[in-house]
């Protein structure tokens, strides 16, 4: 009995300890739940402010805030940046610039910089409240909170060809107003014509010495330009956050459609190669045929110079160097030219024009490496370097690459139709349904003509049976391949593991070709839109 | 003379710790179970899956399972997971890709066929064998329907016939075992039209599923399922995503189930066998115990009477010499006296030699 009431007792508290447990970490006790639950706000606005980070360890949690709620409200009442932002004279540019920090030019001291964001923000929120207006918080966990409610449609924004050329025609191709360089001995910024790059050879990720981030160099000059423009009453680009970086708002961005070709003397056609002025070490002339390339037409192809010359607008084999060096990371020319999975390579760039649709359906099944040795690779490698003399001039070369160039025959061909067989009769799995009457006709010229438009396919489909090899594949390219029957057989050998039998190669072909391009009918799983039902 | 139930435990819990101690000393000689050679065993690619339930259909015929209630041809019943019932061995389930738009992936659920199974090494009657094709199989005429197997398969494989009142059996994959023996593919591998499933040696499925991440990289997690997991099993997987979004435990681990419970039972035998020692040994004790308190005991006891007869017999000669004295001295007393009366009488003179034996005779009785 006594026992009996102690187990009683102890359960009790057992009971009230759990309640208690949960009820602390249910959102009841933490009021969450007081709080009405509506979708998160997208914004392309949001800047985490987490400025005493520069001062050690954060006391409190940093603060959403969200720039442009702040402008609009601020434009209404005829205030502009400086109600929040100080400038101040550059003195490397002899100009006054607007600080992007909130009202102040550097971060002094912790105390005082605390104080710089309580005394403005609480007291302005304070002011609007007493206008009876819409207002933000003036208690501390108002703005200092942890769970952030805003999700981020941020997106980066780049100077593609277009934008550039609009800017560049709005300052009557004052290539000055932006591009600069740093004078060491006037501490200055300087104009170095002849010399322009795109902004992020130099500002890189962060800060450093004499070169500020890409982040702060945008904002500062871009942002201060479009000001003053404004002020001008001229048509001027975003000043806010949306403008630039809201996904929606980038679409509305004009685009130029034809642009001219910019102009920073750079070849025509060119030829990849090492030459006699970099006969260092690590550069001897290139023995291989030599590629000639179609400088021109690839800069149609790309958004900005950036996508191949990733570093700088310099030769590749200024840095790539036949045999690597420590400017080029160690990468040599030849990885440089050949490298899979990479955007600034030939080969890494051709490679992902793979995933289109029209070329996907045959490329999917092939591994994705470089063959050795193959006929493909004089598709680029043409010239025979003793055709190209040490002394030949820069417009010698290029008439010389030009004229490659344009022998080569970029046309995909295949057979005429009479000799492609129109239908072909697999019959297999004749013990369940009938024999399958494969379009075949049909399917070879679905596949030349999705691809008969295409340059860079039709470089490199040259011959007949090239396309052909899409399904007749590991054999050579022939107008009567062998038949599927012959290499695939039962599955599961042993001795040839990796085949599949000829059921799967059959249905694999057709259905993983057939997924990556897209077709959506037949379905794979609905077996009789292929195989009739047996009568 | 018992000993007490605290003390027995103690023993007991030595007896345990010692053979854990010694478990790990044999975990260090590496010794290690990786299969038996050329034994059997199936990869599913589900990058090749397109879902049909052709496996599913191969599987019931071969099997001669209950024909489902709606035809395998039916595929809507993907958009419910199922998992393996005692009328079913395999299922497939659809897993809609939420993160890219590779569009839905499919995962083929059955036996794994562990190479160490957890179903075998829970069954007391040895009713799960591990064959040395690869296959895990059941045997129904020793099952004596404990469940215990359910409890333990880590993969929540085996079923049973809840609707079999006499003679309920559990229900499971058996890699079609008696096909296999023949040299015939397992039902849903041969019914595969696409080779998603794909049978072979256990060691030469794991170069091709190395072979199919290295050469498209961009398709496969960089992993085999079933190489290690839970000890390995025969049954191995490929996968486009990650394999716990595809309904596989990624939580398992690598040791093989029978280990993690062989430290515990491995105590069993021992303290089978130390039980007869340890219980002859504490009543040999005991005995001994008891023994030596007896001899004590009467050796005490015959300390004790030794004592005090010595006693006894030390008191008696006193009483007995006292005794001595005394009647030498009433005899000297009486015969002095008689001497004193003898001299009187002498001086009294005659007559007088008759008085005299009179007078010796009462001194006598005195004494």
């Amino acid at each position: 009995m006594e026992k009996g009431r102690a187990l009683l007792r102890w359960n009790v508290v057992l009971i009230a300890v759990v309640t208690v447990l949960f009820m602390t970490n249910s959102p009841v006790v933490l009021g969450v739940a007081t709080q009405p639950k509506k979708a998160a706000e997208i914004r392309a606005d949001i800047i985490h402010i987490d400025s005493m980070k520069a001062f050690g360890k954060l006391e409190r949690p940093g603060v959403t805030f969200l720039h442009q709620k702040h402008t609009s409200a601020l434009e209404k009442k005829g205030k502009d940046c400086a109600a929040c932002h100080l400038s101040a004279k550059n003195p490397a540019l002899d100009m006054e610039r607007m600080s992007t920090m909130y009202m102040r030019l550097k971060d002094t001291s912790k105390q005082e910089v605390m104080d710089i964001y309580h005394d403005n923000c609480i007291s302005c929120h304070k002011e609007t409240k007493a206008a009876k207006e819409a207002s933000g918080p003036i208690d501390c966990g108002g703005c200092h909170q942890q769970q952030v409610t805003v999700i981020s449609s941020w997106r980066p924004i780049g100077m593609d060809k277009s934008l550039h050329y609009r800017h560049s025609k709005a300052q009557d191709n004052k290539c000055e107003k932006c591009h600069h360089e740093y004078d060491e001995n006037t501490k200055k910024l300087i104009y170095a014509k002849g010399k322009e790059g795109t902004c992020r050879y130099c500002h890189g990720e962060k800060t450093e010495e004499n070169r500020i981030s890409m982040r702060l160099a945008s904002h500062i000059a871009c942002i201060d330009c479009h000001r003053q423009t404004m002020a001008k009453d001229e048509s001027a680009g975003p000043v806010y956050c949306n403008g630039c970086h809201e996904p929606g708002q980038q679409k509305l961005i004009e685009t130029v459609k034809d642009v001219p070709r910019m102009k920073h003397n750079q070849p025509d056609y060119v030829f990849v190669k090492t030459v006699a002025s970099h006969n260092k070490k690590s550069n001897p002339p290139t023995q291989m045929n030599l590629v000639p390339f179609n400088h021109q037409a690839h800069e149609k192809y790309n958004d900005s110079c950036r996508v191949c010359h990733h570093a700088a607008l310099d030769d590749c084999v200024q840095c790539h160097s036949l045999e690597g060096s420590k400017e080029g990371d160690n990468v040599t020319l030849q990885q440089a030219m050949h490298r899979l999975k990479v955007d600034q390579s030939c080969m890494g760039c051709h490679e992902a024009k793979l995933n289109n649709k029209s070329c996907a359906g045959c490329h999917t099944s092939f591994e994705k490496k470089r063959q050795q040795g193959t006929a493909s690779c004089v598709n680029c490698h043409m010239i025979p370097p003793s055709r190209l003399t040490n002394e030949a001039q820069p417009a010698e070369e290029m008439k010389l690459a030009a004229e490659a160039l344009g022998a080569r025959e970029a046309v995909t061909v295949t057979y005429d139709d009479e000799e492609i067989p129109e239908t072909v009769v697999i019959k297999a799995l004749t013990n369940i349904y009938e024999p399958v009457k494969l379009p075949h006709r049909k399917i070879v010229n679905a596949l030349f003509n999705n691809i008969k438009d295409n340059k860079l396919a039709n470089f490199f489909h040259h011959e007949k049976g090239t396309i052909c090899q899409g399904c007749h594949h590991n054999s050579p390219a022939a107008k009567k391949p062998p038949s599927c029957g012959s290499c695939h057989g039962r599955p599961f050998n042993s001795k040839d593991p990796f085949k599949p039998g000829l059921m799967a190669a059959y249905h694999r072909q057709c259905m993983e070709c057939h997924k990556a391009m897209d077709i959506k009918k037949p379905v794979s799983t609905d077996c009789i839109a292929c195989h009739a039902k047996k009568s | 003379m018992s000993i007490s139930r605290r003390k027995f435990l103690g023993w007991l819990g030595t007896a345990g710790v010692g053979a854990t101690l010694g478990k790990t000393a044999r975990a260090a000689s590496n010794k290690h179970f990786d299969g038996y050679p050329n034994s059997d065993g199936v990869l599913f690619d589900d990058s090749r899956c397109i879902g049909c339930r052709k496996c599913e259909e191969g599987c019931n015929r071969v099997n001669e399972l209950p024909a489902p209630e709606r035809p395998f041809s039916d595929l809507s019943l993907l958009d419910t997971k199922r998992r393996t019932t005692a009328k079913t061995y395999t299922v497939v389930n659809r897993y809609d890709d939420t993160v890219s738009e590779r569009g839905p992936l499919y995962q083929k659920v059955q036996c794994n066929h562990c190479l160490e199974p957890a179903c075998a090494s829970a069954c007391f009657v040895r009713a799960f064998t591990k064959t040395k094709t690869g296959a895990v199989i059941y045997d129904e005429s020793v099952c004596v329907g404990c469940r215990y197997c359910m409890i333990a398969c880590p993969f929540e494989i085996p079923t049973y016939e809840y609707d079999n009142a006499f003679s309920p059996r559990v229900m499971k994959c058996t890699m079609c075992y008696p096909r296999i023996s023949k040299g015939l593919l397992p039902g849903c591998v041969e019914a595969c039209p696409t080779e998603a499933l794909t049978y072979g040696k256990r060691e030469d499925l794991l170069k091709i599923g190395r072979e199919r991440i290295a050469k498209f990289p961009e398709r496969y997690v960089n992993h085999i399922y079933g190489e290690n997991e839970m000890g390995g099993t025969s049954w191995l997987y490929l996968s486009s995503v990650p394999f716990k979004d595809v309904g596989l435990r990624e939580d398992l681990g690598v040791t093989p189930a029978p280990k993690l419970t062989a430290g515990a039972l491995n105590v069993v035998p021992m303290v089978a066998g130390l039980w007869p020692v340890l219980l002859v040994g504490i009543y040999a004790i005991n005995r001994r115990k008891e023994k030596i308190e007896r001899q004590e005991k009467e050796k005490a006891v015959a300390t004790a009477l030794e004592n005090a007869r010595t006693e006894a017999e030390a008191t008696l000669s006193e009483a007995m010499e006292k005794a001595e004295k005394e009647k030498t001295a009433a005899i000297e007393t009486a015969v002095s006296k008689a001497l004193e009366e003898a001299a009187k009488a002498s001086e009294e003179n005659a007559g007088d030699s008759a008085g005299e034996d009179a007078a010796k005779k009462p001194s006598e009785e005195d004494s």
